[in-house]
């Protein structure tokens, strides 16, 4: 997340009046093994899919799965906001979904292996409370893909 | 939100890893995200110590095309926006041949030689579009051609500078500027807000262009 500082004005007035308390008790599990034998997700909410795939609407609740066989270079970006550049997406995904990184970080193994599916939401037009239903949804694929921890990227 | 284990990074927005291109300052960042895994009690909120390396001044934005400043006198929607897309084809193309056949183009349903022409008759007609879905794509759409020809060339780019090109510059910028004014001046209160997911304030308020002046 980029300093408020650097922002226009509208634009830190607009994340500030976007201050919410937090959606619950504090939640925290220690980890019961080393990260280089720990499976990984990515999750963003860059409102990232597949070419095919449909885009995500203005406001949109609802998840796209993004597996590891399709390559990473094949996603598009159908983010509702205008607020933030694209080009840098446009030139390398991993500055917002880092799979190649993460491959190779699982091929020197510092950590253990990654998920057969990773997910994208679009993080625009809604409150946090409206995506409950999706994330735990979400949260039970990834515990059946035996997921120790997830990486996420804001955007 | 207090997530369990957070690291704050300065970063510009879009960009959570950094610059495009620099594996290795992405993996520093990674590196110290996974570390916090390591933290015994929690949530942990971490600033991230270093900013992503400034882009060297001398490889900014130095653009294919030579953009005539638009005026808004220099002809139709039409002729103007159609001069300006035929000029960044061979940019557009060259683009997606550096880039491996990769582009951000195609989230509309329809190509977008087709939707900037569609755009250009309705402006043209002063015609305000419906169907928001397929403006809002063709929109997207077509800025990610323009910017993906104005950086055709390998190298590193400003993101301010070309964002203030794409949107000073282009005429299709003016365009979206113009229809931005449109919606922002209709008596529906649905309409005004469809002003704020085609151009970012900022773009609307330093456009110098006869559709920026509407701002003022």
């Amino acid at each position: 997340m980029v300093r408020l500082t650097d922002l226009p004005d509208y634009e830190r007035d607009h994340l500030l009046s976007k201050n919410m308390p937090p959606l619950g008790p504090p939640v925290w599990t220690t980890p019961a093994k080393p990260v280089n034998q720990m499976r990984f997700a990515l999750v963003t909410t860059a409102g990232l899919h597949y070419r095919d795939d449909p885009a995500f609407d203005f406001a949109d609740a609802t998840f796209r799965p993004i597996d590891g066989v399709e390559g990473p270079d094949n996603l598009v970006m159908s983010h509702s906001s205008v607020n933030f550049d694209k080009t840098g997406f446009a030139e390398d995904v991993n500055i917002v979904f880092p799979l190649s990184r993460f491959r190779e970080l699982v091929a020197t193994d510092v950590v253990g292996s990654l998920a057969d599916v990773h997910y994208s939401f679009m993080g625009a037009g809604l409150p946090p409370g409206a995506y409950e239903r999706s994330a735990a949804q979400v949260a039970g694929l990834l515990k059946q893909d035996k997921v120790d921890a997830v990486f996420l990227t804001p955007v | 939100m207090q997530p369990p284990r957070a690291l704050w990074v300065t970063f510009p927005l879009g960009r959570p890893l950094g610059n495009p291109g620099d594996a290795a300052f992405q993996l520093d960042v990674i590196a110290a995200a996974l570390d916090l895994l390591n933290r015994s009690e929690g949530p942990v909120l971490e600033d991230y110590p270093h900013d992503a390396p400034p882009i060297e001044a001398q490889s900014a934005v130095t653009c294919p095309v030579s953009f005539a400043k638009d005026t808004g006198d220099n002809g139709s929607w039409k002729t103007r926006l159609g001069r300006e897309f035929s000029q960044l084809k061979p940019w557009y193309e060259l683009s997606y041949r550096r880039r491996g056949g990769r582009t951000l183009v195609g989230i509309s349903d329809q190509p977008p030689e087709q939707n900037i022409r569609v755009l250009a008759e309705q402006l043209d007609d002063g015609v305000l579009p419906t169907d928001i879905t397929w403006l809002k794509r063709a929109v997207e759409d077509i800025k990610a051609y323009y910017t993906e020809a104005m950086t055709a060339q390998p190298g590193d780019y400003d993101s301010d500078a070309l964002q203030a090109q794409f949107w000073q510059e282009t005429s299709f910028g003016a365009a979206v500027i113009a229809l931005y004014h449109q919606f922002q001046n209709s008596n529906d209160d649905q309409l005004k807000l469809i002003a704020r997911i085609l151009a970012p304030r900022g773009a609307v308020g330093a456009a110098t262009g006869p559709e920026g002046e509407k701002t003022q």
